[in-house]
């Protein structure tokens, strides 16, 4: 395991600043990882991952599967904790706290950091009461707060027009595109900092995906992102950073444009030219 | 190209294949498949649709209408004998009696009327009749004839059946059961204008009414162990009651009670028990206003008078026990027969049934307990002298005026019955108020069978409902606790085990209910109580201090485990509360628990009760509600639950809000399979309600279901009885309440479904 460990290498952040060419604002480091080691039982998915994501960018995950992209973006609210006889070493810190610090309570963590899925999962409950669902669970009831959130997210997932008028139907009568920015606008509901979104789009259709894009493109202005993705075109068209990963180590993270037009590793080109995954 | 493009190959594969005789066996199979299914899915329904029908087929000649036939006519036999006094048939409704006021007994055929035999009576020279009385038809046929020289006969009309050369013979005779010498009644010889006589086989009553007095007479037979020498002891006494408006006069089979009925339609009744010393115990108007009385008889039983009158009214006279609890005769019910006054009434010599003729030969025929007329004939034109019911009340002679016997045919097989006497409340006999009872059977000839399904329908909700107590919280929170917080490894042991305890046969969970758990609890009430109290409190207890203990010792206990640890608290809390609740039942209740709820709250105690039965059948229901509520909650999508964990949802909230509101129609449903189940269930309430037939929702009582009723009492029933179809009507309740169950519980489940099913 231990020679498994010294596979791992850092990327060199400061070389990525250096090169980032259109952020406005200063980067902000929001979560930082720091040497993660995670075993699903005996077998080893992450190898020392060291990597760092800016306060209101959004972050692509590319890689082929299997190589624990998936896994890297679980660790970041903890639900591979959901996971039987999972071993995690190494630190993730979010706003400079260790989220696997024995004193962070899991259910106040993914408040923070909101995750949507790959495949839309809606309660089967009305539109109303999915969108309001983060809010009652911290026990808030009150009726007029309640409608402004649910007309404020559902804005903001750019949903609102389209289901305005139907908030108390079932929210599984939606399409599969619908249904995917109801969760988005269910997640923002409760105001996180971070989202998590794990290959948000792939269940979709053209359209839909090309709205989730829009979509993904409008959040980052309050939210910092970090989505996995398969399509490469994808991650080059939302997002400012992308990581490469491999095998079940980060291969080279900087900014999307450096990566797709040069990137620094072999295995990078192979995979972003499509000669393997 | 030598290369060997694989694509090539494969239209000769598919062709080779889509010629075989493989391809067709393909549509064979296919077809016979959804024939197959189709067949199994008929059938179902079929037997289904076949079963319901069967029990309806038994079921609905119950409330069929009686129905009567007129056979015969023909000319009063012997009319030159003198006027008829009483009209009888026999048991085989082959010989019919004709009892004359000139002392004639005469015999002849009930079908065409013709005369068998001819026998007069014994009447002492210089004496003729003055009055005729019949004993009640279950006194095997006695009569007596009221001299004009205060003496008395007691005759009775007997038939010997014979099979010479295999033929049933009937032959006719009378008998002197006191003695063909006639009996003094009135030692002054005054004419006895009226008389009335009850034979029994060790005491003769006979009272009288002379010109100015009552007399009672009363004789015992002593048989001599000896020598069989037979000695009367006769004691007489006279009644006093004015004696001038007396009409008529009745007494009971248990020579008890005596009824003289008044012109002015009183009824006065005597309590008879000491022949020595008659008492008046009520004197009570029985007709309205104007009315008269003008038929007056016993109910079979002689528990009941009915007294028809000059409206067209039969109304039936019960014994009650009054607020002092003395007996009174009270109107439990009357029947409209006509606008005429009665002529005739002939009860039912072996049912609470009545056949009533008025004056314009209007039959009405009427089962009192039911409340319910069956038939309505007309059988005459003329006016009715005399009609008999044959014992088994299936044929009516009537004689009218016009010196003709009309013979009639009856079917009326099932006249108890009626929906009143199914459902609501009864007044029977003897019953101090209306009440819902079942009694099938009792060992006396004259009872009557009591055929409320109320109470029945009653007992099968009380026993599931107790069962759902039991059952449904244990098995939904097994099922959530295995299904959402278990670890798999564990899971895969406990899911088995527990529908494992479905297979466990019922006769052996009622067995040990019956006959271990029922004196057990009655010996530990308090131990009972206390356990289920102590048990959440101890648990919770338990659980608080787990998370105090130091980590190093929860570490130590492998994953999975931490609910095996509960098992020594458990134990040492049942201990525990077996062990305080002798002392403390001592020291609070002043004795045992049970006797404190007899005299505090007057709860009696049955041994085998709804506690039991709740207990017993909950743990047979448990296995049902689990496995279905588990596998509900297990197959919610994952999807939802980590969806709803990542919105910051603890497990709990995810649950409660999720994965319960997501398998709520699988749990629906598994309630409803195992209420279908507890109503069901046969064995356990037979062995361990005590089957008593009660309305009371105690706990501490016992009960009766209906499928518990079915399975005592269907061996004992004679086939196409009353009874027996009223079990088959049990059977349906149960069938169509199942039946009206699981169709509204489906509903329901399709309705939650489409509201909460998940992708």
């Amino acid at each position: 395991m231990t020679e498994q460990q010294t596979r791992s290498h850092s990327i060199d952040m400061s070389s990525i600043l250096g090169e980032q060419r259109q952020s406005q604002t200063p980067n902000e480091t929001c979560i930082k990882v720091e040497n993660l080691n995670f075993f699903y039982g005996k077998k080893q998915a992450l190898y020392g991952v060291n990597m760092e994501m800016y306060r209101k960018k959004v972050t692509a995950y590319i890689g082929p599967s299997g190589c624990g992209k998936s896994t890297l973006l679980r660790c970041i609210n903890r639900m591979n904790d959901l996971v039987d006889h999972v071993t995690i070493e190494g630190k993730i810190l979010l706003d400079d706290e260790n989220i696997y610090d024995k004193s962070v309570k899991v259910a106040e963590l993914r408040r923070r950091v909101g995750m949507v899925f790959q495949k839309p999962n809606p309660f089967p409950k009305t539109i109303f009461e999915n969108v309001t669902y983060g809010l009652r669970i911290q026990g808030i009831n009150d009726k007029r707060l309640l409608e402004e959130t649910v007309e404020k997210s559902l804005r903001g997932a750019a949903l609102w027009d389209e289901v305005k008028d139907r908030l108390q139907d079932n929210a599984l009568g939606l399409s599969g595109g619908q249904q995917q920015r109801l969760v988005i606008a269910r997640a923002i509901a409760i105001e996180p900092e971070v989202l998590l979104l794990d290959e948000p789009a792939s269940a979709l259709d053209p359209i839909s995906t090309l709205k989730i894009e829009e979509l993904i493109n409008e959040l980052k202005e309050k939210y910092t992102i970090v989505i996995v993705t398969h399509n490469m075109q994808q991650a080059a068209r939302v997002s400012d950073y992308t990581a490469f990963m491999y095998m079940g180590e980060l291969i080279e993270m900087s900014t999307t444009s450096e990566l797709f037009t040069n990137p620094k590793k072999k295995q990078t080109e192979d995979y972003i030219t499509g000669r393997y995954g | 190209m030598s290369e060997i493009n694989p694509l090539n190959k494969l239209p000769s594969v598919m062709e080779k294949s889509a010629n075989s005789y493989y391809q067709r066996w393909r549509l064979v199979k296919d077809s016979l498949a959804r024939y197959g299914v189709i067949a199994g899915g008929l059938s179902v329904i079929v037997a289904l649709v076949l079963i319901f029908f069967y029990l309806l087929y038994v079921v609905v000649p119950l409330f069929k209408p009686a129905s009567a036939a007129a056979v015969n006519h023909y000319a009063l036999p012997e009319a030159t004998l003198g006027k008829t006094v009483l009209l009888d048939v026999e048991e085989q409704n082959e010989v019919a009696v004709r009892f004359t006021d000139s002392g004639q007994a005469i015999f002849f055929d009930v079908a065409t009327g013709k005369t068998i035999a001819n026998e007069a009576v014994k009447i002492p020279a210089g004496a003729n009749v003055v009055s005729f009385a019949q004993g009640s038809p279950i006194s095997e046929g006695a009569v007596i004839y009221g001299l004009s020289n205060g003496q008395a006969i007691v005759i009775k009309h007997q038939y010997k059946i014979t099979y010479p050369d295999n033929k049933r013979l009937i032959t006719p005779s009378l008998k002197y059961p006191l003695g063909e010498a006639a009996i003094v009644v009135d030692d002054q010889g005054a004419a006895l204008e009226k008389i009335a006589v009850k034979v029994g086989d060790k005491s003769t009553t006979i009272v009288a009414k002379t010109a100015d007095k009552v007399r009672l007479l009363h004789i015992e037979k002593n048989e001599n162990l000896m020598t069989d020498e037979v000695t009367l002891n006769r004691s007489a006494t006279v009644l006093n009651f004015p004696v001038a408006t007396i009409t008529d006069i009745r007494i009971d089979k248990e020579e008890r009670n005596l009824y003289l009925f008044s012109d002015d339609g009183h009824l006065s009744f005597f309590d008879i028990s000491d022949k020595t010393a008659p008492a008046l115990r009520q004197n009570v108007n029985v007709v309205t206003a104007g009315a008269k009385a003008t038929v007056t008889t016993f109910l079979n039983g002689d528990n009941s008078l009915l007294i028809g009158d000059s409206t067209g009214l039969v109304s039936q006279w019960s014994m009650v026990r009054d607020e002092l609890n003395r007996p009174t005769m009270h109107k439990i019910r009357s029947f409209k027969v006509s606008e005429k006054a009665i002529a005739t009434i002939d009860p039912e010599p072996r049912r609470k049934g009545f056949a009533a003729i008025d004056v314009d030969g209007m039959m009405g025929i009427y089962h009192t307990t039911s409340e319910r007329e069956v038939l309505r004939e007309q059988v005459t034109k003329a006016m009715p002298v005399a009609a008999a019911l044959s014992p088994r009340a299936n044929t009516l002679l009537v004689e009218a005026s016009d010196k003709n016997i009309y013979f009639w045919t009856l079917d009326n097989k099932h006249p108890e019955v009626s929906v009143k006497s199914l459902w609501q409340e009864v007044w029977y006999e003897g019953y101090p108020k209306p009440d819902y009872i079942w009694q099938s059977s009792a060992s006396n000839s004259d009872f009557e069978p009591k055929y409320s399904l109320t109470p029945l329908v009653f007992g099968t909700l009380k026993a599931a409902f107790y069962a759902m107590l039991v059952a449904v919280p244990l098995a939904l929170m097994g099922a959530i606790y295995s299904a959402y917080f278990m670890i798999p490894m564990m899971r895969q042991y406990v899911k088995p085990t527990i529908e494992l305890m479905g297979a466990l046969p019922t006769v052996i969970l009622g067995f040990l209910a019956g006959l271990w758990l029922a004196p057990t609890l009655e010996a530990h009430l308090a131990g009972f109580f206390l356990l289920f109290t102590l048990l959440p409190i101890g648990v919770m207890t338990f659980a608080y201090c787990w998370y105090n203990l130091p980590q190093s010792f929860l570490e130590k206990i492998p994953e999975g485990w931490e609910a095996a640890i509960l098992i020594p608290v458990i134990l040492l809390i049942g201990w525990f509360a077996f062990a305080i609740s002798v002392p403390l039942e001592t020291m609070l209740f002043h004795g045992t628990l049970r006797d404190w709820f007899k005299n505090e709250w007057g709860m009696g105690y049955d041994q085998r009760n709804a506690v039991v039965v709740g207990m017993a059948m909950g743990f047979a229901v448990i296995p049902t509600i689990f496995s279905i509520a588990e596998d509900a909650i297990f197959s919610v999508p994952q999807h939802l639950t980590v969806g709803s964990l990542a919105l910051g949802a603890t497990t709990w909230q995810t649950m409660v809000r999720v994965v319960l509101l997501t398998a709520s129609p699988g749990i629906f449903s598994a309630v409803m399979i195992g209420l279908g189940r507890a109503v069901g269930e046969t064995m356990i309430v037979l062995m361990a309600t005590g089957n008593t037939p009660v309305m009371d929702m105690s706990v501490f009582q016992g009960l009766r279901t209906l499928a518990a009723n079915i399975a005592v009492e269907m061996p004992e029933s004679q086939v196409d009885s009353t009874h027996y179809r009223v079990l088959f009507l049990a059977a349906l309740v149960l069938f169509v309440f199942t039946f009206v169950f699981n169709t509204l519980a489906e509903i329901i489940r399709q309705r939650l479904r489409e509201k909460y099913s998940s992708l």
